[in-house]
């Protein structure tokens, strides 16, 4: 491989990163989903690049609908639906952990993926080496995301963060499963974000609050 | 010509729910889309019944390539996706059409419903089918997709809440079961497998070269994820809201069937990792997960106040049972945990839909407001009294069989601590469970009402059950046992009958 190549890889690893902590450090949902929205064009960068590295035309078309539906449908779609929202349920004002917190968390949760992907017995091959680290960092982020806030809608943008650091992962590990797999993936994800919206569309009329304390009427006490 | 019929078998199976969905979505006309949903899960039903006669001459059929694999293991699944999905179908008529006439549901809502309905039949029929572990995903996170938009069909606060908690649970979970499917796949590229790596086939027949490191990390991400959506405790969360408040007839299928179909997946995953690296490591950590799962069912049930709500709980503790079942493994436990598949699958739907009917008449699903079932509803009383027996475990009622076919086998495996603690659970929900049921069943009703079984065709459904329940506690049909053997003979061979 070119080390040029590898160093474009590096850059958009680390790119991708970068994205995955402003959704951390920020408050606002629009900055989420810009966030959101660069992270999912590199990612579509990233793939096409593996594309060209190993030479299998179906990656590239992977690689637009990660741009199509990624970075701009999705984001489209929920601001779209978030447009009648008051502020206050954009804003994640009081979240568990406190957002300084989080972003030593995230920090050590990406030490954390660079030392276990140093465990799992895995091929040397460079693009595994630079980008799985990545990848199980954006898992792990996303889902501290998805249990460290309080409103719905960072829930969302928590489960798509790690929806994107899960197709790094398959991409990067497996070049690529096979299309009609991948597509399916993507449709599953694009249906389960336009379910998301209208459940989110009915909360906003039903509840008094998108806090997810206030959405707790099922237990066992 | 052998291929081309078993594609037509293939096609013919997916083609009627997508013809009843396209039916369902010309017609809109409250009485003709009930009709139509029945006969095509008939329909269906008819066809799994052909199915199964083949797989038991023929072992396998495979079709359009290997893209759908069948097998005695799947054939089980079928059987059940069949049998849930015709008599909910029949039962939604009824539970939809009193709906309906109460004014929760209008027009929109009864189409939206029985197009989901066919939609949901679908995407479940597909898993079973499928051979590659990749489509067996999709699937199974399609049928979340629809399933919570079946859940939502009601505009109730509690229903929201409900749909919301099991979409992100179960769809971070099924990320989960994707980081182990890659795995798993990873492992037989680097075994030499080409283009079929994804196949389920291809991985068995490679197994033996798979890197035992990885597959042990593999497997638990594959337990964990695919546990969330089958219910094993500590994963199902989820499970009790969203099964109490989905509509009754989606209720009886998410819990009857859906469960199992993830559960299938996770076996399918077990017999490679068994190949791979041995049983045990499998073995003890589906153990492990099925004790905690009896155990916090029995603790659950215990506290419980809604009806479908503790009927969840104890579809948590049976998955358990499942799962001990395959986990201490021999002949015996997985013939045990394979026919509680089935009995499950009879049980629990039956128990849904006469909780259905009882909570449209008392309209309330608090347990403390019902009473004196039997005297208002003498018919749907008995039923519901039968199949909370046999949810319980008691004979000569079907389940009894299959759980003492899977504590036996603890016992034989040397697994005393996990068997004695499960029986200690066991004994924990039968008291809790039994006590529910008779406070609801016996006694005077609070209100007086009138004497009404609810119409025919909810007792119907449930009529059909019932037998189903009594027959299979006496004997099980030469066909069916054949069949479970021959999937025993599957998971305790590496693969192949």
């Amino acid at each position: 491989m070119v080390s040029t190549q590898l160093s474009i890889l590096t850059i958009s690893g680390s790119i991708l990163i970068i994205a995955t902590f402003s959704v951390v450090a920020r408050r606002g949902f629009i900055d989420w989903l810009n966030a959101y929205r660069h992270q999912s064009i590199v990612l579509a960068g990233v793939t096409a690049i593996i594309g060209y590295i190993t030479g299998i035309w179906e990656i590239y078309i992977a690689a637009a609908l990660t741009l199509i539906v990624k970075s701009i449908i999705i984001p489209k779609v929920l601001t779209y639906v978030t447009r009648r929202l008051e502020i206050e349920f954009k804003t994640e004002t009081n979240p568990y952990v406190s957002l300084r917190t989080s972003v030593i968390i995230s920090a050590l949760l990406v030490g954390l993926s660079y030392f276990l992907t140093q465990q799992i017995p895995f091929k040397s091959d460079p693009v595994v080496n630079v980008l799985l680290p990545v990848s199980m960092a954006q898992f792990f982020i996303g889902l501290f995301v998805l249990v460290n806030r309080r409103t719905v809608l960072s829930q969302v943008v928590g489960l798509l963060i790690i929806e994107n650091g899960l197709f790094l992962f398959t991409m990067v590990l497996t070049h690529g499963v096979s299309l009609i797999i991948e597509i399916g993936i993507f449709v599953d994800i694009l249906v389960g974000i336009v379910i998301s919206s209208i459940l989110l569309f009915r909360m906003g009329r039903t509840f008094d609050s998108l806090d997810v304390t206030n959405i707790e009427n099922l237990r066992d006490d | 010509m052998d291929s081309v019929f078993s594609n037509l078998t293939i096609l013919l199976l997916f083609l009627t729910p997508v013809a009843s969905t396209g039916l369902v979505t010309l017609f809109r006309k409250k009485r003709i889309i009930g009709v139509i949903t029945i006969c095509s899960a008939l329909l269906i039903l008819v066809q799994v019944f052909v199915i199964v006669s083949r797989i038991i001459s023929e072992k396998t059929i495979t079709a359009f390539g290997n893209m759908f694999y069948i097998d005695s293991l799947s054939t089980i699944i079928l059987l059940s996706i069949s049998i849930v999905g015709f008599v909910s179908a029949l039962y939604s008529k009824n539970y939809m059409g009193r709906q309906y006439d109460h004014g929760t549901v209008d027009d929109k809502h009864l189409v939206r419903y029985y197009q989901g309905f066919n939609v949901f039949l679908l995407t479940m029929l597909v898993i079973p089918t499928a051979n590659s572990m990749g489509i067996m995903w999709v699937a199974l996170e399609a049928t979340t997709l629809v399933s919570v938009l079946l859940i939502m069909l009601y505009y109730k606060e509690n229903a929201i809440e409900a749909a919301w908690k099991y979409l992100i649970i179960a769809t971070v979970g099924l990320s989960f079961a994707l980081i182990g499917t890659v795995f798993f796949y990873y492992a037989n590229i680097n075994a030499g497998s080409a283009d079929d790596a994804m196949n389920w086939t291809s991985m068995v027949h490679n197994s033996k070269l798979f890197n035992p490191n990885l597959i042990k990390i593999a497997f638990i991400f594959i337990l964990v994820g695919y546990g969330t959506k089958a219910g094993l405790a500590p994963m199902h969360t989820w499970l009790p809201d969203a099964h109490s408040e989905a509509p009754t007839p989606v209720s009886a299928v998410l819990s009857g069937v859906l469960l199992n179909c993830a559960f299938y997946v996770i076996i399918r995953f077990h017999i490679i990792s068994s190949n791979a690296i041995g049983p045990e490591f499998s073995n003890q950590l589906l153990i492990i997960f099925a004790v905690i799962s009896v155990g916090i069912a029995a603790a659950s049930l215990y506290f419980q106040k809604d009806m479908k709500r503790m009927l969840a709980f104890s579809s948590v503790e049976h998955m358990g049972l499942i799962s001990l079942g395959i986990g201490f493994g021999g002949l015996l436990g997985v013939y045990g945990a394979l026919l509680q598949i089935i009995n499950h699958a009879i049980a629990k739907p039956l128990m849904f839909f006469a909780s259905g009917t009882i909570s449209q008449k008392y309209e309330t699903k608090a347990m403390s407001k019902i009473k004196g079932i039997i005297k208002i509803m003498p018919v749907t009383g008995v039923l519901f009294l039968i199949g909370g027996l046999a949810l319980v475990g008691m004979p000569p009622f079907n389940i009894f069989l299959s759980e003492f076919f899977i504590l036996s086998s603890g016992f034989q495996s040397g697994q005393f601590l996990a068997t004695s603690l499960v029986i200690l659970f066991l004994i924990v929900t039968f008291a809790v469970f039994l006590r529910h049921l008779i406070k609801m069943i016996f006694g005077n009703p609070v209100v007086p009402m009138k004497k009404d079984d609810m119409g025919k065709l909810a007792i119907i459904p449930m009529m059909i059950l019932g037998a189903l329940v009594l027959i299979l506690g006496v004997f099980v049909p030469q066909q069916l046992q054949t069949l479970v053997q021959n999937a025993s003979t599957i998971i305790n061979h590496g693969g192949f009958a």
